[in-house]
């Protein structure tokens, strides 16, 4: 990595876990050419000092982002990730709020911020969003709440979050000043859908080649999503990232599988916190996938059908298909995942699932006793992985990781040996 | 014997120590509210409600009529009973139920709703085994959680609280309560009637009309009341009729009248005037207002759900149409509410200003259930805010079980004696002599 920290600053616990985390993915996945972009995308994402007029920020990732785009500006994320981040919301959170929050309530408190033309998207998908919303508001912040109602059985369920979603759209128009047109948001709906797919194919050509890719460079891929202030320049260089490995796979065939894979379910794994995929690398196990909500989103893909009619009719499409594949924690009970779990498992794709909960995202936790159950019909077996963004648990999760990655292995033994 | 009657035998011995634990637990705390002195005449049948559910584990007094389970201030009572059910609050503090439900939930998730799942999963407490159907209102992460939980085990209808209290807000809630209406008439099988529900709210009014005359009484010094016995009054409240409730709470006030007319009070001392706010204190776990009346201090004012905010503001009918008395009932449920789940929460800072004047309040408790994350984010802004106008604040964070008792006592005690050295020292008993002369 050829790029400096910005030199404004003394560097801190911030930047030296960014830069650690890209200085590894860069390291372990130095043959790569195309890899680099991302890493950029993301180097940029953090030091970029740049802040647009009329800004709109979508806080977490559980926003259909079509409808900004459609309103003429590509939303900045803000997603939470970072441990050096949450050193700036300490005084402001109570003790055991989730370190997602921390870290977005952080990174909008950070000294050199300034978003005082910024509007600010919150999906209420959990209690700290919720008062998160309530301190910036408190602060004379701008801001549009998105309200999803938490029960899929609501019969006025979609008709209220399309709803909210026009309203969004509506505050972004005006907060950008460009008017939102039909074919606008056709044409948002187009770029997204060729984004989740390509983010798709990626990670169907990426998977099982860690040869090529490892597999926490795989999950910087799908971050850079939310990184990134190019939306089409993404999809370009995923696809162009995508041909090169499987240019590379032809080139290396008949590789063994030989490490168990698993999946990572439950809260979402993001940059630059990826102790749990490293922890996972380096226990010998390998990646099939990720479930969670970002994951989940790729398959929110537009079919020609869904782009056509009025505008109205477009954002009830938008909505209808989000609420299907939304596997946010903001629903009662989180039927996505599982589902999505319960399809691999039948498929017999996974060995095992690391469920990755975040402390004070109880939401992911009390999900765990059913599919616990479910994939037990499935002989598969469960490791719950609690954590938050400190990096002192390290070793002993290290030591729970390799003793799960020990018992794969036996399985794996047994089942061949009884297949045999 | 075999394996099958002897993990019988073990599950009726498992049960036979639930109900064992959870019988004694309540019957000590209502034991600690009728040794603490002062208690007015008329509390003895909210005592008894208390004792029937928690501490002999009995069926409520429905009077016949079906069960309908609530979580939540938010779901209106008057519904209900205009569809000829009776409500129950099933938010719980059981201990023995928080212990069992510590192994189902997860470890973060709030004491309230831990209990609330243990009781579920035992089966053995008559008061949720007798539901119909219950209503969660969505007004937390651990409430969004618990009801998926009970969509397994019974009939359960969500409410989806919004952020705000706008009129479009307020409209969208409207909507929900016709829909709860439908629910309920098809569980219990009979109409909600224009009649049924004029009946519902002057049935519910008369409880409200009670409980205001008795707040008013309950602002006199020297004290007429103690909190934790003002406490147990609204704690039954969830177990008895609005009207039988209303008319057994009409006796405490005439018997508070009487205490002012003869000029009995509590204690002719002055204690400590103190304000308990935050997340909700559900008998057994009144262990707060005990330590703070057993400390020497005496509880004022309470601003929590299962207290007095629970039933305080009455739903305004400013257009008789039935309609109208929907939106009366959405208006109610959301615009005056203080509660947390709301993401701009100003108003509860005005409302507990409000009470500190009225009630002279000298020191706010702010009480955190552990992982009741709503009321924890509030802390900061409400300390600082009756910071200013000079009432101290101490948070405490307690659980649903009684190894925090002596460090709570110890906090409450330091907070107690913090605002005696603040008040003037009291007037000598006796006159006193000077020596010099």
């Amino acid at each position: 990595m050829d790029k400096k920290i910005n030199n404004a600053r003394k560097p801190d616990t911030f930047d030296s876990e960014y830069m650690e985390g890209l200085d590894k993915l860069f390291k372990e996945n130095a043959d790569l050419a195309e890899f680099k972009w991302f890493l950029d995308e993301a180097y940029d994402r953090a030091y970029s000092a740049e802040h647009k007029k009329r800004d709109v920020v979508i806080l977490g990732t559980m926003i259909p982002e079509e409808l900004v785009i459609a309103a003429g500006v590509q939303p900045r994320w803000i997603i939470g990730g970072s441990l050096g981040s949450t050193a700036w919301s300490d005084d402001i959170v109570p003790r055991d709020t989730d370190p997602i929050s921390r870290s977005v309530l952080g990174y909008i408190n950070r000294p050199e911020s300034d978003f005082s033309d910024t509007l600010f998207i919150i999906p209420l998908i959990r209690d700290s969003m919720r008062k998160i919303a309530g301190e910036l508001r408190s602060k004379g912040m701008k801001i549009c709440l998105v309200d999803i109602p938490p029960d899929r059985r609501d019969v006025y369920g979609a008709e209220k979050f399309k709803k909210q979603l026009k309203e969004m759209c509506a505050a972004a128009a005006a907060h950008t000043g460009s008017k939102v047109t039909r074919r606008g948001i056709v044409s948002a709906m187009k770029r997204v859908s060729a984004a989740r797919a390509a983010l798709r194919r990626f990670m169907e050509v990426s998977r099982g080649k860690a040869h090529i890719i490892t597999d926490a460079a795989r999950m910087l891929v799908g971050n850079s999503y939310y990184m990134t202030a190019s939306l089409d320049e993404w999809t370009f260089r995923t696809e162009a990232l995508s041909d090169e490995i499987e240019y590379r796979a032809g080139r290396l065939k008949n590789r063994k599988r030989s490490r168990p894979e698993v999946i990572i379910a439950g809260s979402p794994v993001l940059f630059p916190n990826y102790k749990v995929p490293f922890l996972v690398q380096d226990s010998g196990l390998s990646v099939w996938g990720t479930v969670d909500p970002l994951t989940m989103k790729s398959s929110v893909i537009y079919d020609k059908n869904m782009m056509r009619g009025s505008m109205d009719r477009l954002i009830g499409n938008i909505a209808s298909l989000w609420r299907r594949y939304d596997a946010s924690s903001a629903y009662i009970k989180n039927d996505v995942i599982y589902d999505c779990i319960a399809y691999l498992a039948g498929k017999g794709s996974v060995e095992g699932v690391v469920y990755h909960v975040l402390k004070g995202q109880i939401e992911y936790d009390f999900e765990l006793e059913r599919i616990e159950s479910m994939l037990s019909k499935f002989g598969i077996p469960v490791f719950r992985l609690e954590t938050d963004y400190q990096y002192q648990d390290v070793e002993q999760l290290r030591i729970r990781m390799e003793a799960f990655s020990e018992m794969l292995v036996q399985n794996r033994y047994r089942r061949e040996r009884n297949v045999s | 014997m075999t394996a099958k009657t002897e993990a019988m035998s073990m599950k009726e011995r498992q049960d036979r120590r639930f109900i064992n634990r959870e019988t004694q637990t309540a019957a000590r705390y209502l034991r600690r509210l009728r040794e603490l002195p002062g208690a007015p005449e008329g509390i003895e049948p909210f005592y008894r409600t208390l004792g029937r559910i928690y501490a002999d584990m009995e069926h409520v007094e429905s009077e016949g009529r079906k069960v309908i389970g609530t979580y939540c201030v938010m779901t209106p009572p008057e519904l209900v009973y205009a569809a000829g059910a009776m409500p129950v609050k099933l938010c719980s503090g059981d201990y023995t139920a928080f212990s069992v439900g510590d192994d189902i939930v997860p470890r973060d998730a709030c004491p309230l709703v831990k209990a609330v799942a243990g009781f579920k999963q035992t089966g053995l407490m008559p008061v949720y085994e007798d539901c119909s159907m219950m209503v969660v209102p969505i007004t937390c992460d651990c409430k969004k959680k618990i009801a998926g939980m009970l969509s397994d085990k019974c009939d359960i209808m969500t409410l989806h609280v919004p952020t705000s209290r706008d009129d479009e807000d307020i409209e969208e809630f409207i909507r929900q309560l016709y829909v709860l209406m439908e629910k309920l008439e098809s569980v219990i099988g009979s109409r909600i009637t224009y009649e049924s529900l004029s009946e519902a709210f002057r049935r519910v009014g008369y409880a409200q009309y009670e409980l205001s005359e008795f707040i008013r009484l309950k602002k006199k010094t020297p004290y007429l009341i103690r909190g934790s016995h003002a406490m147990a009054i609204m704690n039954s409240a969830s177990y008895m009729p609005a009207d039988v409730w209303g008319r057994a709470l009409h006796k405490v006030n005439e018997s508070l009248k009487k205490s002012i007319a003869e000029n009995k009070t509590v204690t002719a001392k002055r204690l400590p005037r103190i304000l308990l706010t935050g997340s909700p204190i559900v008998f057994p776990n009144i262990k707060i207002p005990l330590l703070v009346e057993e400390s020497g201090g005496i509880v004022a004012g309470d601003e929590t759900c299962m207290g007095e905010r629970g039933m305080w503001d009455p739903a305004v009918i400013t257009d008789n149409s039935f309609d109208g008395m929907m939106y009366a009932l959405a208006n109610r449920a959301l615009r005056p509410c203080p509660c947390p789940t709301f993401a701009d929460n100003t108003q509860r800072i005005y409302r507990l200003k409000q009470l500190v004047k009225e009630n002279q309040i000298q020191g706010v408790i702010y009480h955190v259930l552990r992982g009741c994350l709503v009321y924890d984010f509030e802390y900061k802004r409400i300390e600082d805010e009756l910071g200013r106008i000079g009432v101290p604040v101490i948070r405490l964070e307690s659980d649903y079980n009684e190894e925090d008792i002596e460090q709570l006592r110890i906090r409450i005690e330091a907070f107690i004696e913090l605002i005696k050295l603040k008040q003037p020292a009291e007037k000598a008993s006796f006159q006193r002599r000077s020596f010099l002369k």
